[in-house]
């Protein structure tokens, strides 16, 4: 050993960096798209460090990042594809080792019998957690023949956001990042310390504090984004989201701080939104939401009166409740009124994104094969269920799976990185899952809360060994220099395209060619994967067309039909949404009353917000780094609630819904209001998906993971 | 002669763990060693929650350096306190004398029991750590060395440390400098890991770290 004759600590010139080799990938940690950037060294075709990647648009890595490292070496890998032979869901599933010729084989043979004894549309084709294989896997969906595709985005993640987004402003924006002309900015159930919205911003946040930015923090919880720039800090009730939105709406409006000709020009029902804020007066918003009223007046005048605004919304934080989609749009609402969208340093949406890519995460249009989804729209399993997603989405919103299971419309399920523990009540879906045909899942590991309950799981390479896909941030495109997998994992891409390979298709899925297959999206801009190669770590810009201008809506560069105003069926930001009139929702962004809390049940639980070293399930145990920092579920209570309850820091708990019960770790923290306690979701030993019902937002299909009413009582031992 | 030291800013840190981490990643070490840590202190009566990231605080005169009979522990000319393992026994001395809990023995334990991973195999002397001798923070050494910053300063994602050359006049940390307090002052250890933080949050952290020097969370 190197350090057993010599003070290893002093022995420097040894230790300093360097003579390695260099490469390039992506994190896959937050699920996150594009990922962030990793810089890493190698001996051989060993990774032996990692680093954040100079200069990358998504920076700097967090925990997760530095943490893949060791997972890519986890000695639990899995290295070869597995065929089960036990019976799906039994206590001790037995699995052996196949060839991946045998894996083809089996999967193509289902796929081909499925086609002609049920047609396509019984194969249900899914991507979770890395999005990363979202244009493959469409491709050969499409290609198979099958419209019924969905993601974890269409479960129960972003998807509540961005249909709220589309409906309102007509584009996606979660907001972006202040500048230095930017005056205030709301951050609302985010916390951009922790979870990658943009990306690991919190450093810029808190420069622009230091420059001057004011920003309004709306979240329950005191998060480190709320303690360490808010200089109003919002602790609504959970669900009650549109009520808060009136209440500062109400205030802009009465006192006249409104964007009066941005309204009147660009705003459709906003004399259906001022007449029903009318209502929403902060005396009585302050016993909706607990917000003290003289707070909503600060919050409402601080943004109204300090533009240009901006905003950061979360992904999921405000849409996991049964008035979802409403609760968002009621948000998106505050900007607009002020007349804050598109203008500089407010909130913009970029002139020139990428031909032919955005957004780059749900996979090019073309490459994907997005027209083929269109013509197969009548075969959607959500149509009738869900109409103004099925409008919107080419994905299908997956929450009654079980119901398709059941009724015979799905016989086959393709997975890659996908957990049950996503869906509310998960053991409904897991025994759907289980009494399919035929079902397999691509992964990094053996999930047994996933993979108990199909026929195959298939070894994925990992971020280190992937090629593809190659990342878009706005305008530059970047490449990874993969290591060689271990043992006979294959990328997600690759799984996908020999699938499609063996189906018949070798034209279309490129023999199997991963590099090809990224060669022909990159096409579109005349460039191959050896540019990227060359251009390695600064990437390549491809130039646009001209200058970022802002206020689109005026000049007709907002609509693909080049006419003025937004992309809405109005022409305008519609705070009456004229898709959800015509589908018979509630079309105004409307409060409705979350669920009432009881004697019984006298809390209120916000499940899935994060600690920073965790994302989805995966996380909990792929690097022992991380899971040596938090071993169980944790849950979060008030001090208060706690001392009324008799339950001390560490104290084992249960925690109750009308619909489930499990046992936690009780952390006592300020971290949490009185009323409301939190614990995370994806742990498979205290899956809190199983104390949610299924009850689903009617608009976006998205589950109450954040309104549900609950008790914690301390476990007594015997 | 540089002398090197860092400021952590407690109104930045967020308590993302990523220095933590990061540090794991850049020097391997073992299993219940964190030469990172973040310490989470709340106070009801304020209502406020502060994340404290803590670690080794290279001090000017280290009382570990005094208390070790074998005089393993030397300070480097720019201010570096490290250990020599050739001369350390183990015996802990160092870890009863700091103050500030930054001492550990390496344990035995491994992440993965008799099972080196491909990167902890024949890797560079600074990420081993033979059980029995004592550890800490080394200020990625091996880093400055190569002309960089440590890991844990780099990686910050709250732009919550800086990290620099006291002697530098023209240096961000000696600007810095007179803005930062350092901890436990009365210990007369005079640390070059220094805080931005207000004087009653700094005694609440001096009277969390008396109670508890090794800053279990």
């Amino acid at each position: 050993m190197a350090g057993s004759n010599r003070s290893y600590q002093m022995d420097v010139k040894n230790s300093a960096a360097g003579e390695q080799a260099v490469g390039y990938t992506f994190c896959d940690g937050c699920n996150q798209a594009p990922f962030c950037g990793i810089k890493f060294f190698k001996t051989g075709n060993i990774v032996t460090r990692i680093e954040s990647w100079p200069g990358f648009p998504a920076a700097p890595l967090c925990t997760k990042a530095y943490g893949t490292l060791q997972r890519l070496y986890h000695p639990n890998r899995l290295k070869y594809p597995l065929k089960r032979v036990s019976p799906k869901g039994a206590l001790t599933p037995d699995f052996v080792r196949i060839s991946w010729d045998e894996t083809y084989d089996i999967i193509v043979g289902h796929l081909n019998r499925i086609k002609k004894e049920y047609g396509p549309q019984a194969a249900f084709f899914y991507v979770g957690d890395p999005k990363e294989p979202r244009a493959a896997v469409q491709r050969l969906a499409a290609t198979y023949g099958s419209v019924n595709y969905g993601t974890e985005s269409s479960t129960a993640c972003r998807r509540a956001a961005l249909l709220a987004e589309l409906l309102t402003y007509g584009f996606s924006t979660l907001g972006n990042l202040p500048t230095q002309k930017t005056g205030v900015v709301l951050i609302w159930g985010t916390n951009p310390a922790y979870s990658g919205r943009p990306f690991m911003c919190h450093g810029q946040l808190a420069d622009a504090k230091e420059n001057g930015v004011k920003f309004i923090v709306v979240d329950p919880r005191k998060t480190p984004t709320a303690a360490t720039l808010a200089d109003i800090h919002l602790r609504p009730r959970p669900a009650t989201t549109a009520a808060l939105a009136a209440g500062i709406m109400h205030v802009i409006f009465k006192e006249e701080l409104h964007d009066r000709a941005f309204c009147e020009k660009w705003i459709h029902g906003i004399e259906e939104l001022r007449n029903y804020v009318q209502d929403f007066a902060p005396d009585r918003v302050e016993k909706i939401t607990w917000v003290p009223a003289e707070q909503i007046t600060a919050a409402a005048r601080l943004y109204a009166t300090n533009g240009p605004g901006g905003m950061l919304l979360g992904p999921q934080g405000t849409i996991h409740d049964l008035n979802a989609t409403n609760n968002h749009r009621a948000i998106l609402m505050i900007p607009a009124i002020c007349g804050y969208i598109d203008i500089p340093d407010g909130i913009t949406k970029p002139t020139e994104p990428l031909e032919g890519m955005a957004p780059w995460f749900d996979g090019p249009p073309d490459f994907s094969m997005r027209a083929k989804f269109n013509e197969m729209k009548s075969d959607r399993l959500d149509r009738k269920v869900f109409p103004a997603w099925a409008e919107k989405f080419w994905e299908v919103q997956t929450n009654h799976l079980v119901e398709w299971v059941k009724s015979g419309k799905i016989k086959a399920f393709l997975a890659w990185g996908f957990s049950t523990m996503i869906w509310p009540q998960t053991h409904e879906y897991q025994q759907a899952i289980a009494s399919l045909e035929f079902s397999m899942a691509v992964d990094y590991f053996y999930r047994p809360w996933t993979h108990d309950y199909v026929d195959l799981v298939l070894p994925a390479a990992m971020n280190f060994e992937r090629l593809a896909p190659f990342a878009v941030f706005g305008r530059q495109i970047f490449g990874r220099t993969p290591v060689k997998p271990i043992g006979e994992c294959k990328e997600d891409w690759q799984i996908a395209l020999e699938i499609g390979t063996r189906l018949g298709y070798p034209e279309i899925f490129f023999n199997g060619d991963v590099e090809a297959a990224c060669n022909d999206i990159l096409a579109m801009w005349g460039l191959t994967y050896d540019d990227l190669k060359k251009n390695q770590e600064k990437g390549v810009t491809v130039p646009p067309r001209g200058p970022e201008i802002f206020k689109k809506y005026e000049t007709g560069k907002l609509r693909l039909d080049g006419k003025v105003g937004f992309e809405t069926p109005s022409g305008k930001i519609e705070a009456v949404s004229l898709v959800l009139k015509k589908h018979g929702y509630p079309a105004l962004c409307e409060y409705k009353e979350p669920m009432a809390t009881t004697r019984k049940f006298p809390l209120v639980l916000i499940s899935g917000s994060r600690v920073p070293y965790i994302t989805h399930s995966k996380w909990r145990q792929d690097s022992p780094w991380l899971f040596e920092l938090q071993r169980q579920a944790l849950l979060t209570i008030n001090p208060q609630d706690a001392a009324n309850r008799n339950i001390e820091k560490n104290d084992a708990v249960i925690l109750k819904t009308p619909w489930g019960q499990m046992t936690v770790t009780a952390k006592p923290t300020i971290l949490m209001p009185a009323g409301i306690v939190g614990v995370e979701h994806g742990w498979q030993d205290a899956n809190v998906n199983e104390l949610i019902p299924r009850q689903f937002d009617p608009i976006s299909g998205f589950p109450p993971f954040k309104e549900i009413i609950c008790e914690v009582v301390k476990k007594e031992h015997a | 002669m540089a002398k090197y030291a860092i400021i952590v800013d407690l109104d930045r840190c967020s308590g993302c763990m990523t220095c933590v981490i990061a540090c794991k990643q850049e020097n391997l070490t073992r299993p219940t060693v964190w030469w990172n840590k973040i310490l989470e202190l709340e106070d009801e009566n304020l209502d406020r929650i502060t994340y404290v990231r803590h670690a080794c605080m290279h001090c000017e005169d280290p009382p570990c350096l005094a208390a070790c009979s074998h005089a393993a522990i030397f300070r480097r000319p720019d201010g570096i306190v490290l250990i020599d393992h050739e001369k350390c026994l183990g015996d802990a001395d160092c870890a009863d004398a700091c103050p500030y809990g930054a001492i550990d023995i390496n344990p035995a334990a491994e992440y993965f029991p008799d099972q080196q991973l491909p990167f902890e195999e024949d890797t560079e002397p600074h990420r081993q750590h033979p059980p029995g001798k004592a550890g800490t923070c080394t200020l990625c050494v091996h880093r400055i060395e190569a002309g960089q910053e440590p890991l844990c300063v780099e990686s910050c994602t709250a732009k919550a440390m800086i990290f620099g050359d006291l002697d530098d006049p023209d240096s961000l940390i000696h600007k810095k400098l007179g803005k930062s307090i350092p901890l436990l002052a009365a210990e007369g250890t005079h640390p070059k890991v220094r805080y931005i933080c207000s004087d009653n949050l700094l005694k609440e952290i001096e009277t969390r770290l008396r109670k508890n020097p090794k800053m279990a969370r």
